[in-house]
């Protein structure tokens, strides 16, 4: 798993990600991120990075059951 | 798996019933102690008991009641995959069984009309048998019982119910209600496969670590003329069943098995009854087309499992050992499994051939199928039925991703369908333990035949000596050793070459296909099928070091 800048533009990449939510409601919204989050693990595919890279998301929830 | 329920409507077939004979315990015969005694008579025990007749071992077969089938006419398990159907052609009847059932390979999902998943399950099989017959249990069930009969030996008691169980120092004895009375019946091996409710297992107060579905279903068992291939259809959302799942797969006589997702909060019987079954039919197939129900029941799932499938000197087979939700057909096809894995090994410990600790591979093989099999439909169960908003987003993603890119489709699960486990850890293999299709031959007499012909009705272990270019004088001096000092090996060449030995033509190479060899090696299979080992560089000293493994003879032995 990657944990240094990788991302070629991040302010543009940021950028296209909000104007992708413009408009939409909270559910649609859910729904584009959860589109979106296969989209990108496809593009990744290992699997021990991709359990690496759910961890590392779940990580301040980790007390929260 | 299905849980009993009173309720269910449709007409029927008619079901052979068997004769209750007065057992010899209750006629003032002998007493006498069995060496197996098989509790129940659906898939598993059926299926051991008849592996056993095979073997020459005689047993009696306990069953409660005086047919095949439960709860009437349910189709209950369908799906049959290529496994089992290689061990019914071992058994003997699987020309019945094709004769009977639909043949089928082809899976798809559906969104509305766009198909969102597929798949072909024929691809890279080599088997004489294919890799789905789809047929109703109470057929596989009653074409055992008649084999059974058939290969004489067994003793099949109808209507004897066990109703207690002890263990003692060197045997199991059960208490059995008839009724003519009750009687107590003592066995070296007591083989449990009474389901899932086993009475023996709940005499043992073993612990199973039962959870129940949330998810309910209606099964419904029509038959009418359906225009559609003979595939099994799945939709995850179906806009004639409320959006919720609908399976469709074709059987036995031209009924087809049309199971519906029910609401979490639906009364099971209430959404079961005839008219309701009737008037969703109507949504799904439209107002003209004829159809009679066969059979209607809801059912519901759970899990559980055994720790062990062996206590002391009982064993659990099947639904008695392990329940699973039904994608895939793995309740099923695992308990014949189970059925066959114990039964080459209980015929070698009894005639001697094998030390008793051979049957302690019995609950290390098969524990970790089922722990494989219920992890695996748990899955299915939570892709079909989100726990959470937030679960359900992300299967509703999956669905979406799958109608526009490929990428996306395997993520689709609506079952992922039953294959033969791997004893890749077993402590009898020593390199290997995959399941071995069963390739179609020419036999050394020139006769077509498959891989299991080569063991001859035997149980015994087969060696496969794959050579290029033909045996040196020092390998066949090595088979020649083999053939001396060990009766329970049978070594067959496969060499284009040629060189006096036993031969064997492979037209096709599917058998170096079916061991994934490509250069010179011997492998040891087992009598189900499975590879014990794989070696390389064949010696004689390492062929008897993996025969003794498998055999699961220590040195000191």
């Amino acid at each position: 798993m990657k944990l240094d800048a990788n991302i070629a533009d991040p302010d543009g990449f940021y950028e296209a990600l909000i104007k992708a939510h413009e408009g939409l409601s909270a559910d649609d919204s859910a729904a584009l991120n959860a589109r979106l989050v296969f989209l990108l693990a496809n593009q990744i595919g290992d699997q021990a990075i991709l359990e690496q890279c759910v961890a590392a998301a779940r990580k301040p929830f980790a007390r929260a059951r | 798996m299905l849980n009993k329920s009173s309720s269910s409507q449709g007409s029927g077939y008619p079901l052979p019933e068997y004769p209750f004979n007065l057992p010899p315990e209750l006629s003032g015969g002998a007493k006498r102690r069995y060496a197996v005694v098989v509790v129940g008579g659906g898939l598993a025990g059926l299926a051991a008991a008849c592996d056993l007749s095979v073997r020459g071992v005689d047993v009696v077969l306990l069953d409660e009641d005086n047919t095949i089938g439960v709860r009437g006419l349910a189709s209950r398990g369908i799906t049959y995959a290529q496994k089992s159907l290689e061990i019914f052609d071992r058994l003997g009847i699987y020309d019945r069984v094709k004769a009977k059932g639909v043949e089928w390979s082809h899976g798809k999902t559906l969104a509305d009309r766009d198909v969102v998943y597929s798949f072909d399950l024929a691809t890279n099989r080599v088997s004489k048998q294919p890799p789905f017959i789809n047929i109703q249990q109470f057929y596989i069930e009653w074409f055992l019982v008649d084999r059974i009969y058939e290969l004489g030996g067994a003793d099949l008691r109808w209507n004897n119910k066990v109703i207690g169980v002890e263990q003692l120092k060197d045997c199991v004895r059960l208490q059995v209600e008839t009724p003519a009375g009750n009687y107590a019946i003592e066995a070296d091996w007591v083989l449990d496969a009474s389901g899932v409710y086993s009475p023996i297992r709940e005499a043992f107060k073993l612990d199973t670590h039962p959870a129940r579905g949330q998810d309910r279903w209606c099964i419904s068992d029509i038959r009418f003329k359906l225009d559609a291939p003979l595939e099994r259809w799945t939709w995850v959302e179906a806009p004639f069943n409320e959006n919720r799942a609908v399976w469709q797969l074709p059987m036995g006589d031209g009924v087809w098995r049309l199971d519906y997702q029910m609401d979490a909060n639906a009364d099971p019987d209430a959404v079961s009854t005839e008219a309701v079954v009737r008037s969703r039919l109507r949504q799904q197939l439209g107002e003209d087309r004829e159809f009679e129900l066969v059979w209607v029941g809801p059912y519901a799932y759970r899990t559980q499992m055994l720790d062990k499938m062996r206590h002391g000197r009982v064993f659990f087979l099947g639904d008695a050992a392990h329940v699973m939700s039904p994608f895939g057909g793995r309740g099923g096809n695992s308990g014949i499994q189970d059925a066959e894995n114990l039964a080459w090994k209980l015929a070698l410990v009894l005639n001697r051939n094998a030390p008793e600790s051979l049957l302690d591979s019995y609950s290390a093989e098969r524990h970790p199928a089922a722990v494989h099999n219920i992890k695996t439909t748990s899955r299915t169960t939570r892709f079909l039925s989100p726990e959470s908003a937030a679960e359900r987003i992300l299967r509703n993603a999956v669905i979406s991703l799958a109608r526009e890119h490929a990428f996306a489709r395997p993520l689709v699960n609506t079952g992922r369908m039953s294959t033969a486990f791997s004893y890749t850890d077993s402590p009898l293999t020593t390199h290997g333990g995959a399941a071995v299709q069963n390739v179609p031959l020419i036999l050394a007499d020139g006769k077509p035949g498959t891989l299991l012909d080569l063991f001859q009705g035997e149980t015994r272990f087969l060696g496969l000596w794959f050579s290029g270019t033909g045996l040196t004088a020092k390998e066949a001096k090595t088979i020649a050793a083999l053939q001396s000092a060990e009766p329970l090996l049978r070594v067959v060449v496969y060499s284009p070459a040629g060189s006096g030995t036993e031969q064997l033509a492979d037209h096709g190479g599917k058998l170096r296909i079916a061991l994934a060899v490509n250069g010179d090696c011997f492998c040891l299979i087992r009598p189900d099928l499975h590879l014990a080992a794989q070696l390389a560089k064949p010696t004689l000293a390492a062929i008897r070091t993996a025969l003794r493994r498998v055999l699961a003879v220590t040195q000191r032995q």
